[in-house]
């Protein structure tokens, strides 16, 4: 038979399959005319559509106010686990050109926004750099953030991250030494013609550089904390080998950037 | 009814979120919490659990806003089968843990359907086809409209309509589908 032929009955089971008090054989035989006529899985549609008004029409009632802490703390967790899932496959490819970029307020509002996220993943990252991570619960980053809050030499951390937001550079500073530690976390490696350049992003002025990286996976800079401090973020530009001079600013890409952020014991 | 400004808002929202945007998520638990709340209490029965698939859905909400425009539908109705499907979840899954349970709740359902006493509905913030479905509803018998409502939100058979509302199965099948003529002339004047 072809029912589309009899629009009442039709309309009749498509209400009743919607609504799902069609059931059995009867639920079998009308989803098979579904898949293979058009009008009769349309009809269906209209009905599942109608129904679905029910679930706009219950009276209202107020969660507990814990419902919104729940689901913000699920959510900070998800977030901070694929910065992390993205530190461990590392960047997928070079980032568009993008030189200037640090005249953008955006820039610093985005920095400011990922910073709570950042501080976490910088901990996570830190540890799993030593091989200690295994997972990415909400307990083991607060157990990894009183590890790293036990490691009193460490004042100032940043996790330089390319435009996917994968985490690709842990950098420390240890005053005590005077010592800036990059750990390269991703991927990435620069060409043989090519090096890669540290720079600070003070509040005003120019950038700053910091100093031109080895290829090393670890490497260190000599750097004071006047050169750091009060510095919110800190990028990583590709630049012919050896690097720039300071004062004229990055000449290539900026590869990675992230927020600074001062350990406040 | 509801607003396109109000509706257009939550769509916004929904963009937002899909960009993983989780200030938008916090507005979008502000506008919409209480009503979805509402319907997860109407189908799960016991404010537990319904804060359980308040935040099951909002979850849900976070990992897959992304799809909300591909779906055509108004804001909240594709957020009320979200909701609607996480607490048909918690409900399968407690009728399954506790049999006894479900005793203990068809009594009240039972009692809700004796008298006039009936779930209210509320249609203020409603979609226009949630609007039209209203105004078909509040034309049925109070008994018709009850069972109509809780076959689809609790994804009832005409069998367990009868056993949870202790009524005879005859009685359901009758109510029903003389609620379902009724509406399905009042819908087809909404097209």
């Amino acid at each position: 038979m072809n029912i589309s032929r009899h629009p009442e009955l039709l309309d009749r089971l498509a209400a009743s399959y919607a609504l799902g008090t069609l059931r059995g054989g009867a639920r079998r035989r009308f989803e098979r005319l579904a898949r293979e006529q058009a009008p009769v899985r349309a009809a269906a549609l209209v009905w599942q559509s109608r129904w679905s008004g029910l679930t706009e029409l219950q009276e209202l009632a107020q969660p507990s106010s814990h419902v919104w802490t729940r689901i913000h703390n699920m959510v900070d967790a998800e977030k901070a686990a694929r910065t992390m899932e993205a530190a461990r496959s590392g960047p997928q490819g070079l980032p568009a050109d993008n030189r200037g970029w640090w005249h953008s307020l955006l820039v610093w509002r985005g920095a400011a926004a990922v910073g709570a996220i950042a501080t976490v993943a910088a901990v996570a990252v830190g540890v799993q750099v030593h091989g200690a991570l295994k997972a990415s619960s909400g307990q083991q980053i607060a157990t990894l953030q009183q590890q790293l809050q036990a490691t009193p030499q460490i004042q100032y951390v940043a996790v330089l991250s390319d435009d996917k937001a994968a985490a690709s550079m842990l950098v420390t500073f240890d005053p005590k030494n005077n010592q800036l530690v990059l750990q390269r976390v991703g991927g990435f490696q620069e060409g043989a013609d090519k090096s890669l350049q540290l720079w600070a992003l003070p509040p005003s002025g120019g950038p700053r550089s910091l100093g031109v990286l080895g290829q090393e996976k670890l490497l260190t800079l000599v750097a004071g904390e006047s050169d750091v401090r009060q510095v919110p973020a800190l990028a990583i530009s590709l630049e012919p080998k050896g690097g720039v001079p300071s004062a004229t600013g990055p000449t290539g890409p900026v590869l990675f950037k992230g927020e600074l952020i001062q350990r406040t014991l | 009814m509801s607003t396109p400004d109000a509706d257009s808002e939550l769509m916004n929202l929904l963009d937002r979120i899909a960009m993983q945007d989780d200030t938008a998520l916090k507005r979008l638990y502000e506008r919409t919490s209480s009503r979805l709340f509402g319907l997860a209490l109407r189908v799960v029965r016991n404010r537990d659990a319904a804060e359980d698939v308040l935040q099951e859905s909002f979850l849900t909400i976070w990992r897959s806003a992304g799809n909300y425009r591909a779906s055509l539908s108004p804001p909240m109705a594709w957020l009320g089968l979200i909701v609607r499907s996480r607490a048909l979840d918690a409900l399968r899954k407690r009728t399954s843990d506790r049999a006894d349970l479900m005793n203990e709740l068809d009594e009240d359902l039972a009692e809700t359907l004796e008298g006039d006493s009936t779930n209210p509905m509320d249609a203020t913030e409603a979609s226009e086809q949630a609007f039209a479905l209203h105004q078909c509803l509040t034309r049925l018998e109070n008994k018709q409209r009850e069972v109509v409502s809780l076959a689809y939100l609790r994804d009832l058979s005409h069998g367990e309509l009868a056993e949870q509302l202790k009524l005879p199965l005859g009685t359901v099948k009758t109510w029903i589908r003389r609620g379902l003529e009724q509406l399905r002339a009042c819908m087809a004047r909404y097209a």
